[in-house]
C-alpha cells in the first residue's frame, strides 16, 4: 500500500527505459499533485484521487469474457494488466505486450514521444510506472478488416487499486484501422480505484485511425485518460468517446497535426448524475499549413454532477490555410447540476478559419409539452429528447454495429 | 492608385498626436513606495484618518501579494520602487474657477481637444473632469449639475465634501484585497472622479473624464467611483492620452460603479495611451480594474470600450448582476499593432433572477501584436432564468500577430441559457479585391472593412466619441497593410 508514487525497481531495464521512467517521476515531482490553483485542473478537482492506500495492480485474476455484438479482435485487460493473450490477427499487424516491446528498438523509437509529461502530472506518473499495456504495429497499406477491441475490466473490491496502462499504436503509411476501448467493472465497490491510462498513437503519412471509447467505470472510481496523437502528412485521426462512469473522470485528447493535410475529428459525449465530475479536455495543435480539425462535445448532466469541457485549438505561426472548429453543448437536468466550459483559441497565423461555440441550457419545456399533449408520458418524452440530443454524436460512428453497441451504453434511464 | 493614398508617415512616432510633453512645474514626491510615501500623499491631499487607514491596510496587504502571471502578456518587470507615486501640477492655491487654472495646462487640454472651456462647440453636451498626472485639474459645469443634485467632482474633493458617501461606497465593489493592481491602487491612488446621481435624476449631460500622464517616471493611479441611485441615469465617458517616452509608464486604475434599483449607467472608454514605438519601445502599461455592481432590481450597466493604445493592456470590466432582472452589457473593440499586447475581456457574474448579459468583443491584431479575449460568464445556483449571449470575433492582419480567445463559462443553474460564439479569420482577399476593383486603395479598403467589422460596437458609443474612435482605428492600423 502506498500513495500515487510507489517504489519501483527498474535498474535492470535498458538504460533508455529507466531514463524515461525516471524522467516521468521527475516530471511528476516537479509539478506535484494538481491543486485548486492549477489552471488545467481548475474545474475538475482530483483531490479525492490523492490517497495513500493504493495497491498497485498486478497480473493475474480471471479474464471476464464479455459479450460484444460486433466482430472484433479482442484484447483483455484485468485490473489494468494485459492478460497476454493475443488473438489471431491477419498479416501485417504486429502486437506485443508492453513488457516485450520494451526490449525492442521499436518501442524506444515511439514510447514517450507523443505524450508530453511536462504539464500533465498523471501522464508523468504513468510514464514512471510503464507497467502494462500493448503495442500494436500496423504495417504499411494494411487495411484491418475488423476493429481491435481493448476490454478493460476491473473487479472492484476491498482495496484501492491503482492501475497504470500504456498502449502504443503505430499505424504505418497508408494503413487503416479501427480501435475500440471499453472500460467496465464488476463487483461491489467498497473502495475506489484509479485507472490512469495513456495511449500514444502515431499516424504515418496517409494513415487513418478511428478510435471509439466507452468509459463505464464504477461510480466510485477515478478515470484519467490521455490519448496523444502525432499525425503526419494527410493522416486522419477520428475519435468518439462516451463517458458514463467514474466520479472523477477526465478524458484528454492531445492531437499534434505535424504536417500538411493532416486532420482530426475529436468528438465526445458524456452523461452523468450523482455527484460525479466528468471532464473532456482536448488540445488540437495545428503545427503545419493546411491542417484541419473538428470537435463536437455534448453532455447531459443530472443530479449534483458536474460536466467540464476544456478545449483548445492552437495554430502555430505560419500554419496558414488551416481550419479548426469546436462546439460544446450541454444539457442540465437538475437544479444542482453544473457545467463549466473553457473553449480556447490560440492563434498565431492570419490566414485561418477558426471558430468555437459553447452553449448550455435545459430541456425545452415546449418540446416536452408537445409530446405530452400527444399522449407520451413526461419521463418518456424526456428520454426521447435526451436520446435525440446525443444521437447527433452517435451518428458519427460509421460502423453500424459499433454504433448500436455504443448507443446501448448510454444510460438515460437513471437521469 | 498610389496617388490617391492619403499621406501616411512611416514613423509611428508621428502618428501619436498626443505625444507632446507639457512643460509645467510639478509637485512630486520622492520615488519609491513605502508607508511614509503613502502618509505623505495622504497628508498632501489633506485626507481624513479613515482614508489613510484604508491606504495603509491596502499597502500592508499588497506587500503579501504577487504580481499575476496568468495573462498572455510578456513585459519587463515593473520596478515599483523606481516609480513616483504622486505628481501634481504646482499651484500656489487650489483653483476655484477655470480662470485660475494654469494657462499652460489649459493649453494642453486645448491641444487634446477637450472642450474644457465652456464656450467650445461641444460644450453644453459634456461635462468634463480632467485629470492631469495624478490630480484633477478642473471640473466643468459643476454648478449646472448641482442644480439637479448631481455630484460630479474629483474624488479628493468628494472625500472632503461628501465623506459619508465616499466612505460608504469606496472599495465596496472592488475591495482592496481584490487583486495585485487594485490593491496597489488602493494604497496610492491620487485622484479621479466621483459621480453621484440622486434618486430619479436623469443626468442632463454626458459626464466625461480625460486622463493624461505627463510627468516622467510617474505612475498614474486614479480611482473613479460612480453611484447611481434608484431610477437614475448617467452616461459617462473616459479618454486617456500620454506623452511619448522611451520608458514604460504605469497606469493602474480602478473604476467602481454602483447601480441601484431601476438605474442605468453607461460607461464608455476610448483608451489611447501611448502604445510605444514601432519596435515596441516605451508605451504605457495599463492595468485596470473596472467593475460595476447592479445592486438593485432592473438596473443596467453597459460598458463600451475602444482600446487602441497602451503597450500592455490588462483590463476586464466586469458586471456583478445582483439585482433581479438586471442587465449587463459589454461592447469592446481592441486594436493592437506593432508590438502591443492586450489581454482584455469581461466578467458577467449572474446572481439575481432573470438577469441577462451580452458580450460583443471585436479584436483586431496587426503587426507583431498579440491579443487575448479572456472572459467569464458565471451563473450561480440562485440565478433562475439567466440569459447570456457572447460573441468574440477576431481579425488578424499579417502573419506575425496572434489572437487568442479564452472564455470561461460556469453554469450552475439549469434554467440558464448561455451561448458563446467565437470566430477568427483574416480580411479575405475577395473583400479586398472587391473594394480595389471599385477604385478604393488597399489601405482604405482595410479601414473600411475594419470599421464595418467594429460597427456593432461603435454604434453604442456616444456620437462625438464614435467619430474620434473611428479615426483612432484608422490611425492605429496605418502601415499594417502591404
Amino acid at each position: 500500500m502506498g500513495g500515487l508514487v510507489q517504489q519501483q525497481d527498474f535498474d535492470a531495464q535498458a538504460p533508455w527505459l529507466s531514463a524515461l521512467r525516471n524522467a516521468g517521476l521527475q516530471a511528476f515531482e516537479k509539478q506535484g499533485f494538481p491543486t485548486a490553483r492549477t489552471e488545467a485542473w481548475k474545474y475538475t478537482k482530483p483531490r479525492a484521487l490523492n490517497v495513500d492506500d493504493y495497491v498497485l495492480s498486478v497480473a493475474g485474476g480471471k479474464t471476464e469474457k464479455e459479450e460484444i455484438p460486433f466482430d472484433c479482435y479482442s484484447f483483455y485487460f484485468n485490473n489494468g494488466v494485459f492478460d497476454g493473450n493475443v488473438p489471431e490477427l491477419p498479416d501485417g499487424v504486429e502486437v506485443m505486450s508492453l513488457a516485450q516491446a520494451a526490449q525492442t528498438d521499436f518501442a524506444q523509437d515511439y514510447l514517450g514521444q507523443a505524450a508530453d509529461v511536462a504539464d500533465k502530472p498523471f501522464a508523468a506518473l504513468n510514464q514512471y510506472y510503464l507497467s502494462s499495456g500493448v503495442c500494436v504495429h500496423i504495417l504499411p497499406f494494411v487495411q484491418l478488416d475488423k476493429p481491435l477491441l481493448f476490454i478493460n475490466h476491473t473487479l472492484a473490491g476491498e482495496t484501492n487499486l491503482l492501475m497504470n496502462l500504456r498502449n502504443l499504436i503505430v499505424v504505418e503509411n497508408g494503413a487503416q484501422a479501427e480501435l475500440v476501448e471499453y472500460f467496465h467493472y464488476t463487483g461491489t465497490v467498497k473502495s475506489r480505484y484509479l485507472t490512469n491510462i495513456v495511449n500514444e498513437v502515431f499516424l504515418a503519412p496517409d494513415s487513418v485511425l478511428k478510435h471509439y471509447k466507452v468509459q463505464a467505470e464504477a461510480f466510485k472510481a477515478g478515470h484519467i485518460a490521455l490519448t496523444a496523437v502525432n499525425a503526419e502528412k494527410n493522416a486522419f485521426y477520428k475519435s468518439l468517446t462516451l463517458q458514463t462512469g467514474a466520479d472523477i473522470a477526465r478524458n484528454e485528447t492531445h492531437v499534434k497535426l505535424l504536417s500538411e493535410q493532416a486532420g482530426a475529428e475529436v468528438d465526445a459525449a458524456y452523461q452523468m448524475n450523482g455527484w460525479a465530475t466528468i471532464d473532456t479536455t482536448t488540445d488540437i495543435e495545428h503545427l503545419a499549413p493546411c491542417t484541419h480539425s473538428e470537435q463536437l462535445v455534448k453532455g447531459v448532466v443530472g443530479g449534483e454532477a458536474k460536466g467540464v469541457f476544456q478545449g483548445k485549438i492552437h495554430i502555430a505561426p505560419h500554419a496558414v490555410k488551416t481550419e479548426g472548429r469546436q462546439l460544446h453543448k450541454a444539457l442540465l437536468l437538475s437544479d444542482k447540476a453544473e457545467v463549466d466550459a473553457k473553449p480556447e483559441l490560440e492563434i498565431f497565423a492570419d490566414d485561418v478559419k477558426c471558430s468555437h461555440g459553447a452553449a448550455s441550457g435545459e430541456l425545452d419545456e415546449e418540446q416536452l409539452f408537445y409530446m405530452q399533449s400527444r399522449g407520451i408520458g413526461r419521463e418518456t418524452a424526456k428520454q426521447i429528447l435526451i436520446d435525440a440530443y446525443l444521437e447527433e454524436l452517435i451518428a458519427k460512428v460509421e460502423d453500424e454495429n459499433i454504433r448500436k453497441w455504443i448507443k446501448l451504453k448510454i444510460k438515460t434511464d437513471n437521469l | 492608385m498610389q496617388k490617391n493614398k492619403p499621406e501616411i508617415a512611416d514613423e509611428s512616432g508621428d502618428k501619436y498626436k498626443y505625444g507632446f510633453v507639457t512643460d509645467i512645474d510639478a509637485d512630486t514626491v520622492p520615488k519609491g513606495l513605502n508607508e511614509d510615501i503613502i502618509r505623505l500623499i495622504s497628508a498632501k491631499k489633506g485626507e481624513p484618518d479613515w482614508l489613510l487607514e484604508f491606504r495603509l491596510k491596502a499597502f500592508e496587504h499588497w506587500q503579501t501579494m504577487e504580481e499575476p502571471t496568468w495573462a498572455k502578456l510578456a513585459y519587463d518587470k515593473i520596478g515599483y520602487q523606481d516609480l513616483c507615486y504622486y505628481s501634481a501640477p504646482k499651484q500656489k492655491v487650489a483653483p476655484t474657477s477655470l480662470e485660475e487654472v494654469d494657462k499652460e495646462l489649459l493649453d494642453t487640454y486645448e491641444k487634446l481637444g477637450i472642450p474644457l472651456k465652456e464656450q467650445e462647440v461641444l460644450a453644453g453636451v459634456v461635462a468634463v473632469d480632467a485629470v492631469f498626472d495624478s490630480v484633477s485639474v478642473a471640473t466643468t459645469y459643476r454648478a449646472k449639475l448641482a442644480e439637479k443634485g448631481v455630484i460630479f467632482c474629483s474624488i479628493s474633493e468628494a472625500v472632503k465634501e461628501y465623506p459619508d458617501l465616499v466612505k460608504k461606497y469606496l472599495g465596496s465593489v472592488v475591495p482592496y484585497t481584490d487583486n495585485f493592481f487594485a490593491c496597489l491602487n488602493s494604497a496610492v491612488f491620487t485622484d479621479g472622479s466621483f459621480v453621484y446621481i440622486p434618486q430619479g435624476v436623469k443626468c442632463p449631460m454626458e459626464l466625461s473624464t480625460y486622463f493624461r500622464i505627463n510627468a516622467k517616471n510617474t505612475g498614474q493611479f486614479e480611482r473613479t467611483l460612480i453611484v447611481a441611485d434608484d431610477e437614475s441615469y448617467v452616461s459617462y465617458l473616459e479618454g486617456c492620452t500620454a506623452p511619448q517616452r522611451d520608458e514604460n509608464q504605469l497606469h493602474a486604475a480602478i473604476v467602481e460603479i454602483v447601480v441601484m434599483k431601476d438605474a442605468e449607467v453607461k460607461y464608455s472608454t476610448v483608451q489611447n495611451w501611448y502604445p510605444g514605438d514601432k519596435d515596441g519601445k516605451g508605451g504605457v502599461y495599463n492595468f485596470v480594474t473596472k467593475r460595476a455592481a447592479c445592486r438593485g432590481a432592473n438596473s443596467k450597466i453597459s460598458w463600451t470600450q475602444v482600446e487602441t493604445g497602451s503597450a500592455v493592456t490588462w483590463k476586464y470590466p466586469s458586471c456583478i448582476l445582483q439585482g433581479d432582472n438586471s442587465v449587463g452589457e459589454f461592447y469592446s473593440v481592441a486594436i493592437t499593432n506593432n508590438h502591443q499586447q492586450a489581454d482584455t475581456g469581461t466578467k458577467m457574474i449572474h446572481i439575481g433572477r432573470n438577469t441577462t448579459s451580452k458580450i460583443i468583443s471585436k479584436g483586431i491584431s496587426a503587426g507583431f501584436s498579440n491579443q487575448t479575449y479572456r472572459g467569464l460568464v458565471k451563473v450561480s445556483p440562485s440565478a433562475v432564468g439567466v440569459r447570456n449571449y457572447s460573441q468574440c470575433d477576431s481579425l488578424l492582419i499579417g502573419s506575425n500577430c496572434g489572437s487568442h480567445t479564452v472564455p470561461y463559462i460556469e453554469n450552475r443553474n439549469k434554467t440558464a441559457v448561455i451561448e458563446h460564439e467565437a470566430t477568427t479569420s483574416k480580411i479575405s482577399d475577395e473583400q479586398l479585391f472587391y473594394c480595389q476593383q471599385r477604385g478604393i486603395g488597399e489601405e482604405e479598403a482595410v479601414s473600411l472593412i475594419v470599421n464595418g467589422f467594429c460597427k456593432e460596437v461603435m454604434q453604442h458609443l456616444p456620437m462625438e466619441f464614435a467619430i474620434e474612435a473611428a479615426k483612432l482605428i484608422n490611425i492605429s492600423l496605418e502601415g499594417s497593410v502591404g
